[in-house]
């Protein structure tokens, strides 16, 4: 296979995009519940928590960038074949594929369980999953025009929720907030471990690099769209906070939703009906890019044609997504795919920087040394 | 010694070709010749001249008989010739040719050309003369507008271009003919300004046009079925009107106009979705009231297309979103009333449907009662059989205005179809359906595109420049840009640091 790689002309990107593709992809199914985990952990400084995630996740993208530059046009599936040459390259490559097949079925799974909890409690799971993976079949064929087409409208048609915001904060108590800093240190570095699950997203970085226009503008929009998530996870914590009470944090699964039970309209009420349904919108760019990403991995590392491949991994999403089905499963799921995620999204991108610099240096030396 | 036999029968039949496609040197033949390649019709004239030994032959319904005694005859008559040239200097007819193919000589008969025929000779002269089938410009029915001219297209190729000449006086309007059909032989005509419209364009529409193979078109609508990027969505993608200077406003801001002969549409080319729910009037009116329309507009279409299937969502699963007063009304207006709410919201829309059906097929005096007869007599009925309730009825209503707020009818009738399957999709899943189904739309309306650009443009790919003419409109001195969608040549309307001062 080729290591650099170059799309067609029609298949590029403006890099203002990437903003809409990171704030898309971060924005997933993590955001519904992350409040009473970081909670549980932190307590009232939940929120210093995701401030530290928040700026861990500027310097991992930062130093993504900057593997990236090193290695010219490429991807990660292009620039682990360089720096660990054939074979292990493409075990890697097989892994990162893995990863990606593993956070759809995350999201889709804890989405379908989010809808049968909360409105559909009788309709079975793999009605949801069939359903889900015939948009998402729908949505991946028309290329990645029309995925990041998802994510910006995703972005777009959601801004209205961001006004909601005000009804529970009319219900409030700032005194939550106190005293700050009161829990130990480790207790929030714990608490900023466990933002992983609802942080991730930008990886997806790795693979769209090649199709952006302008690769000198990606710092800036890529800090951009991760900045204006870090905002909204840290809104969303600092609400939950004054908004709830601690007992009561620390029983609710999903505080995002919660926070929406207390709107009412004149014309209508339980709002929370509504975004979940909506949120099938927020999720639809995560699964087309995961989905996308795994794809182009395989295409890229084997060369085979896509319109196989894309039935087997619908597949092989579908057919686990039928199991796992209670809370204890869903979340023990959870927990293990957030430790995988943690190695791949937040420790690998530093092994892979200092392998590919050296390589580098290396092969710099050995061309003046010839 | 095979192939060579090939060639040979190949060479002769060639040459067979050739002579028939001569024309024959006596009056006999050359007559014997006309009528059999028109079927011997009835309509066929021959006349011979005097004595002057020249010979017409024609269609007689398709010329103009002043003409032909005026311009052809009396000038000819009292003389004798002996070549074409001298008879040419005698005729004062503007649109005049030689030919001595016969094919060109039958084609161009069918256009309302007059054959005059010399006896001996090798070429014959074709005198375009048509008669002017067809109706006087009228008033813009269907695009009617209060601020702003009123005249629409007719059917004649030739009125509708020089309609368009008339607004736009610029020697860079470039007309080019094609012909569509190999039956019906349709004249048509891409129109464009050249330095602004893109030619890539340009050269995709006449590739699509001289691909088709097709025995006739009849109308500008088939053709743009045929000539779309996808005919298979139920979105149409190039937009049909009758008004002339909202084809010159798509003119100047680079886009195709495709005009057919026969047919009072004119297609424009390349279309966004929201280009859809603009009208010139927009731009006539001030950008406020403007962009006030526009948003109506757009908000009627998201009203016309989830409102039904919001309440079908609502009292199927959802309960719990009405709040209580209103709820109260609901179930009252609900409680007589024995079918679900899917089967309900089928029935008034099917109701709703058949009206707007028969209403369209009437003339407009019985039209009108056909709105008293549905809207009184089975709308109240309805209720007090108890068949549906109020506020379904007061839905539907609403839904309904709402499609017919949408200016182009085109578009109009796919609003009013889309809310079908969201009826469904609302009645199985409720809220989620309706969900599902926006969001096939959105990814199906990414997918498509007119003339190879985005159809959702200019909001993806985002161009935010060109937003400030979409949803909204600001005001003249701001949008100085031509859209992007076009591709323009020419970017700019006018330049706008010099314009400054003065706009």
């Amino acid at each position: 296979m080729k290591v650099q790689y170059q799309p067609k002309q029609q298949y590029l990107l403006n890099t203002f995009l990437l903003f809409f593709i990171f704030h898309a992809m971060q924005v997933g199914i993590g955001i519904q519940a992350f409040e009473r985990i970081i909670f549980s952990e932190a307590k009232q400084d939940a929120w210093i928590s995701v401030v530290l995630a928040g700026i861990f996740s500027h310097v991992v993208v930062y130093i993504m960038i900057k593997t990236l530059q090193i290695n010219g046009t490429s991807d990660i599936y292009g620039i682990q074949i360089t720096v660990y040459g054939k074979w292990i390259g493409k075990i890697l490559n097989c892994f990162f594929i893995f990863y990606c097949l593993l956070a759809f079925m995350i999201i889709l799974k804890n989405y379908i369980e989010v809808l049968q909890t909360w409105i559909f409690p009788t309709v079975p799971t793999w009605l949801f999953s069939v359903s889900i993976l015939l948009l998402v079949i729908y949505g991946f064929t028309g290329g990645i025009r029309v995925i990041v087409g998802v994510c910006f409208f995703s972005f777009i048609l959601s801004i209205w929720m961001l006004g909601l915001i005000g009804y529970p904060l009319r219900y409030s108590e700032l005194n939550h907030l106190l005293p700050i800093m009161e829990t130990n240190i480790v207790s929030i570095i714990k608490g900023t471990h466990k933002m992983t699950l609802t942080i991730i997203g930008f990886e997806i970085l790795y693979v769209v690099y090649p199709f952006l226009k302008e690769k000198d503008k990606v710092q800036k929009f890529a800090h951009l769209g991760i900045a204006a998530t870090n905002i909204l996870y840290l809104l969303l914590m600092l609400l939950s906070i004054i908004y709830f009470s601690p007992g009561q944090l620390e029983k609710t699964i999903w505080p995002s939703l919660t926070l929406f039970k207390i709107i009412k309209l004149p014309f209508i009420e339980r709002i929370e009906y509504v975004i979940i349904t909506f949120w099938l919108l927020i999720i639809l760019p995560n699964l087309l890019l995961y989905l996308w990403a795994a794809i182009q991995g395989v295409k890229r590392t084997f060369g085979k044609k896509s319109k196989w491949v894309l039935l087997i991994f619908i597949l092989f999403i579908f057919i686990p997504s039928l199991f796992f089905n209670s809370r204890i499963n869903i979340n023990r799921l959870n927990h293990y795919f957030s430790i995988i995620a943690f190695y791949i999204v937040f420790c690998y991108p530093f092994i892979l920087y200092a392998l590919s610099l050296i390589r580098k240096k290396l092969t710099s030396t050995m061309e003046k040394m010839q | 010694m095979f192939f060579k036999k090939k060639k040979f029968t190949k060479e002769k039949a060639e040459k067979q070709a050739k002579n028939e496609n001569l024309i024959p040197t006596s009056r006999e033949l050359m007559s014997a010749e006309f009528k059999k390649r028109l079927q011997h019709s009835a309509d066929i004239l021959e006349n011979e001249v005097g004595n002057s030994g020249i010979t017409l032959f024609s269609i007689g319904n398709l010329i103009d008989k002043t003409m032909l005694h005026r311009d052809i005859i009396e000038p000819i008559i009292s003389q004798s010739f002996d070549s074409i040239q001298v008879i040419m200097e005698h005729l004062s007819v503007g649109e005049i040719r030689k030919t001595d193919h016969m094919d060109t000589v039958v084609q161009s008969v069918l256009d309302g050309s007059v054959v005059i025929y010399l006896e001996g000779n090798l070429f014959v002269l074709l005198a375009h003369i048509p008669a002017r089938l067809g109706r006087a410009l009228s008033f813009a029915l269907n695009e009617s507008q209060v601020v702003g001219p009123q005249v629409a297209f007719t059917e004649s190729l030739m009125i509708n271009l020089g309609l368009i000449r008339n607004y736009i006086k610029d020697s860079n309007l470039s007309v080019e003919n094609l012909v569509v059909g190999s039956r019906s032989n349709k004249s048509v005509a891409i129109v464009s300004l050249n330095g602004i419209a893109s030619q890539q364009m340009v050269g995709i529409v006449r590739k699509r046009i001289q691909n088709l193979k097709i025995d006739a078109i009849l109308d500008s609508s088939q053709l743009a079925q045929l000539i779309e990027d996808n005919s298979l969505t139920i979105f149409p993608q190039l937009a049909l009107t009758e008004r002339p200077d909202r084809i010159c406003d798509w003119l100047l801001k680079g886009k195709l106009a495709i005009i057919v002969d026969g047919s009072s549409l004119v297609i424009g080319s390349p279309q966004s979705f929201v280009e859809f729910f603009q009208t010139l009037e927009d731009s006539n009116v001030n950008w406020q009231i403007g962009s006030f329309l526009r948003l109506l507009r757009v908000s009627a279409l998201f009203l016309s297309v989830f409102f039904t299937a919001i309440y079908v969502a609502c009292l199927t699963f959802h309960y719990e979103v009405i709040p209580q007063t209103l709820l109260i009304t609901l179930t009252e207006s609900r409680a007589r009333v024995p079918f679900p709410p899917i089967i309900e919201a089928f029935l008034l829309e099917f109701v709703i449907e058949l009206l707007r059906e028969a209403g369209a097929r009437l003339p407009t005096k019985v039209g009108q009662t056909m709105g008293i007869v549905g809207g009184i007599v089975i709308g109240t009925a309805a209720v007090q059989a108890g068949f549906t309730s109020n506020i379904l009825i007061i839905i539907i209503a609403l839904a309904a205005l709402g499609s017919f707020v949408t200016p182009s009818y085109t578009m109009g009738n796919v609003i009013r179809i889309l809310r079908f399957p969201l009826i469904i999709l609302a009645g199985f899943w409720g809220f989620y359906g309706i969900m599902y189904g926006f969001c096939f739309l959105l990814i199906h309306l990414l997918r498509q595109s007119s003339l190879g650009s985005p159809f959702l443009a200019p909001f993806y790919p985002p161009r935010f420049e060109d937003w400030k003419d979409s949803l909204i409109r600001l005001p003249f001195s701001v949008t100085y840009k031509r859209p992007d969608q076009t591709r323009p040549e020419d970017e700019y309307k006018y330049d706008y640091k010099k314009a400054k001062d003065h706009n």
